[in-house]
């Protein structure tokens, strides 16, 4: 559906915590607003179980319910969430162009705050069983392995906190590690009062997922050189993070070696005009506490450069911002 | 516009709750079966979406009766399945 409105102050890519702060504080001010999101609001903190780092939060929260928290805050003063993708960002003299399944868009401002998301182990048999007995969302699937075993893929925080979500179902979980856990102590304690249910194997490689008549049946692995098998129903992967920059292609927008962007201590990238929050910039600490503090922190380099947008010329604003 | 438009859910899944506010936005009306209150029905969801272990599953029945199935939170096949 095409959107009635063509122009916007700003444009939000995302609508994660960062975009979601953000949005809170520019159409708070009477900046016009617009976020696009092709995945969930809340990105990955509205798939994550349970949150216990959140200030304000005595008693930890649920993901869904902090994100939809975030989302009405940030649509009570005005903004406007379009679901929907933006495809392709490109500078037009002081404007950006994105080009979204709504059409065409034009922002005197750009904020990419597109998060991350959860990484393929890329071994034979994850896509022939994707959703089909391999997930990356426990909140989203595990409900279907109650009394089943599930084997889970990764060591780091999220791997360690949705596998134990996951006790809730499994009747039992192999973890397969392939180092060590990397998980915060404080996960990796919790994980010990799951040892009953959770069996986490060190250094173990994850080679192949296989299965028969449409099922999952087993994970095919390695250790210390030697083939280990694992008996399963289901497989959950978290192996990590890819950052959602595939769109910036040909934009300009300098990444770094792993995909992230680049940005100033205004939270600008080299492209005036275009800003970067959340876990999708390079130098993030992928905490939601740090993501909306970059949202904030955006909005408000950005209400800057849109005060001087205003005052300036083209030319003005390029010298101010080091453009050309 | 559908005939009737049936998503199965479960009580923790992000992904249901935007594929309800995508029908929401275009004025369309649904069912929810949410399967951890009805776990009984957690085989017609499998079957009706050839073996998928995930939800949302969106079941849009057009107006010559002929059944689409989403699986999962695809713009990509939502947006034409309503059209």
């Amino acid at each position: 559906m095409e959107l009635e409105k063509k122009d916007y102050d700003l444009v939000i890519v995302g609508a994660g915590p960062a975009a979601l702060s953000a949005a809170l504080y520019t159409s708070r001010e009477d900046i016009g607003t617009l976020l696009f999101e092709k995945g969930a609001i809340g990105g990955l903190a509205a798939v994550t179980d349970w949150v216990d780092n959140y200030p304000g939060f005595a008693k930890g929260v649920a993901g869904l319910e902090l994100a939809d928290a975030m989302r009405a805050q940030a649509e009570r003063f005005g903004a406007k969430i379009e679901l929907g993708e933006v495809m392709k960002v490109s500078k037009e003299g002081n404007m950006v162009k994105l080009e979204t399944t709504s059409g065409e868009v034009n922002a005197k401002a750009v904020l990419i705050a597109t998060g991350s998301e959860y990484r393929k182990i890329g071994v034979p048999g994850e896509m022939d069983y994707y959703a089909r007995g391999v997930h990356y969302c426990a909140t989203c699937d595990g409900a279907f392995y109650r009394n089943k075993r599930l084997v889970v893929v990764g060591g780091g925080n999220s791997a360690v906190q949705e596998g134990m979500f996951l006790t809730r179902f499994a009747s039992h979980i192999d973890m397969l590690v392939r180092s060590n856990l990397k998980a915060s102590d404080v996960l990796v304690k919790e994980l010990e009062k799951h040892k009953d249910k959770i069996t986490v194997h060190l250094g173990v490689t994850t080679d192949e997922i296989v299965g028969e008549d449409k099922h999952v049946t087993k994970v095919v692995g390695t250790k210390d050189g030697q083939k280990v098998e694992f008996p399963t129903d289901g497989v959950f992967v978290f192996v990590g993070l890819d950052p959602n920059t595939k769109f910036l292609d040909g934009s300009g927008v300098e990444l770094d070696e792993r995909r992230l962007i680049r940005s100033d201590t205004r939270l600008m990238t080299n492209v005036p005009g275009i800003f970067v929050a959340g876990d999708v910039r390079s130098g993030a600490t992928l905490q939601i506490a740090s993501a909306t503090g970059e949202g904030a922190t955006a909005a408000l380099m950005i209400r800057e450069y849109l005060e001087n947008h205003e005052k300036t010329s083209t030319a003005t604003v390029a010298t101010l911002y080091g453009e050309g | 516009m559908a005939k009737d438009i049936t998503i199965f859910t479960t009580n923790t899944c992000s992904y249901c709750g935007m594929v309800k506010r995508f029908l929401d936005m275009k004025g369309q009306s649904y069912q929810v079966v949410n399967l951890d209150e009805h776990p009984e029905r957690n085989q017609e969801a499998y079957e009706l979406s050839n073996g998928a272990l995930t939800v949302p599953i969106t079941v849009i029945t057009k107006q010559d009766d002929t059944k689409e199935v989403v699986v999962g939170y695809n713009l990509g096949k939502l947006a034409p399945a309503l059209a």
